[in-house]
């Protein structure tokens, strides 16, 4: 497994970076870079690597599959834990949610959500919906073309099996038991815009699951939906914020913790969510 | 289904200010996607697919999705066509006729 270390002099905490799925992995590589560093500077080991079959990883994606996928995050989980009394965190954006397993869950003290999209089956919807419109291009760039030869399925390049995208599509919040982890969701949201109905759901149903949520929104760039590469700035800053109490979680009281939380992720929106 | 004049839709009063609103909505979507344009660039008759390079498929998929969270709607596979993605009044009829 190809993987990134950056280990400070003294950790004072564990964040492991899960890849979103497919073309969103590139779409997010430059940040996680520039987050990785920043969790690095303060005190963070970070750990950024490829899933099976992705990336850098051996492999390939035709023989990956979701329980590989989880299994190799959960050996990095128990590796860490074996020789480190630290906290733990996952960092998960976009689709890499669909990567979590009620065993994964059991082994974190938190997570940083970044637009987590839980519902697999819309996730896979977009995925197959790239090859439909591949077809409209397709004078415009044959590689984009979409050739099914079962049972693999070939969309914007990547060989998958259908399998694979069975089992992401099943993926839900639903699907996980109730945990008790310190979450960190972080919502684009533009300062005028009003948070759409599937996207409050989702919120709400996390927070019905995890009392422990903090949610600040995020008015930058999307930036993995760019065509160029865009940084969020106002992320990365309030994403330093939440590294600063991740490192301090073990020493502060959790009083104080709430407190200092609240103030840097919107308590009115977190309060809401945890009614 | 290429012009606003010719939208049985959109010729009336209230379809057509709910038309501007969407205009304005997705203009706002398509900037976010595809930032290296200038504001001016952007407007009712902008041409979309086949005629912006960056308009490919994987843009054409992601605005798919921005619209369908931000207006709360869903699109029919059917709906990936090139004559509701031509423009951003093709687009804002398609809108209008799934809302």
């Amino acid at each position: 497994m190809f993987r990134i270390i950056r280990t400070p002099k003294q950790i004072r905490a564990h964040l492991l970076f899960i890849a979103p799925l497919f073309e969103q992995a590139n779409q997010t590589r430059h940040h996680v870079t520039r987050s990785a560093m920043n969790a690095y500077h303060q005190g963070i080991q970070s750990i950024v690597f490829d899933h099976y079959g992705t990336g850098d990883s051996q492999g390939e994606l035709i023989d990956a599959s979701l329980s590989l996928w989880q299994q190799d995050i959960l050996k990095q989980l128990l590796e860490l834990k074996k020789h480190s009394n630290q906290a733990v965190y996952l960092s998960l954006p976009l689709s890499a949610v669909l990567l979590l397993s009620n065993e994964i869950v059991q082994q974190l003290d938190g997570v940083m959500l970044l637009q987590p999209n839980f519902k697999g089956k819309r996730f896979i919807q977009q995925f197959k919906r790239l090859a439909l419109a591949a077809n409209l291009t397709q004078s415009h760039n044959a590689k984009e073309a979409v050739t099914v030869a079962k049972p693999i399925v070939e969309i914007a390049g990547y060989l998958i099996t259908p399998h694979l995208l069975d089992e992401l599509a099943g993926q839900s919040l639903t699907k996980l038991a109730d945990f008790t982890l310190d979450s960190y969701w972080f919502e684009w949201l533009g300062g005028a815009e009003v948070l759409s109905l599937g996207r409050a759901k989702q919120q709400e149903e996390f927070a019905r699951k995890n009392d422990k949520l903090w949610v600040t929104n995020i008015d930058d760039v999307k930036f993995w939906q760019a065509t160029e590469l865009q940084v969020a700035s106002t992320f990365l800053t309030q994403e330093r914020v939440a590294f600063s109490q991740i490192v301090t979680y073990k020493s502060a009281s959790n009083k104080a913790l709430n407190a200092e939380l609240q103030q840097a992720f919107n308590p009115k929106v977190a309060h809401e969510l945890k009614r | 289904m290429t012009s606003v004049q010719n939208s049985p839709q959109l010729n009336q009063p209230k379809n057509q200010k709910a038309a501007r609103q969407i205009t304005k909505q997705l203009i706002t979507l398509l900037r976010g996607i595809i930032p290296n344009y200038e504001d001016g660039f952007w407007h009712a008759d902008t041409a979309l697919f086949g005629a912006i390079a960056e308009f490919d498929s994987m843009a054409l998929v992601t605005l798919m999705g921005e619209i369908e969270d931000s207006f709360d709607i869903s699109f029919d596979d059917d709906d990936i066509s090139a004559e509701n993605f031509s423009s951003v009044t093709t687009l804002t009829e398609l809108v209008l006729e799934r809302s």
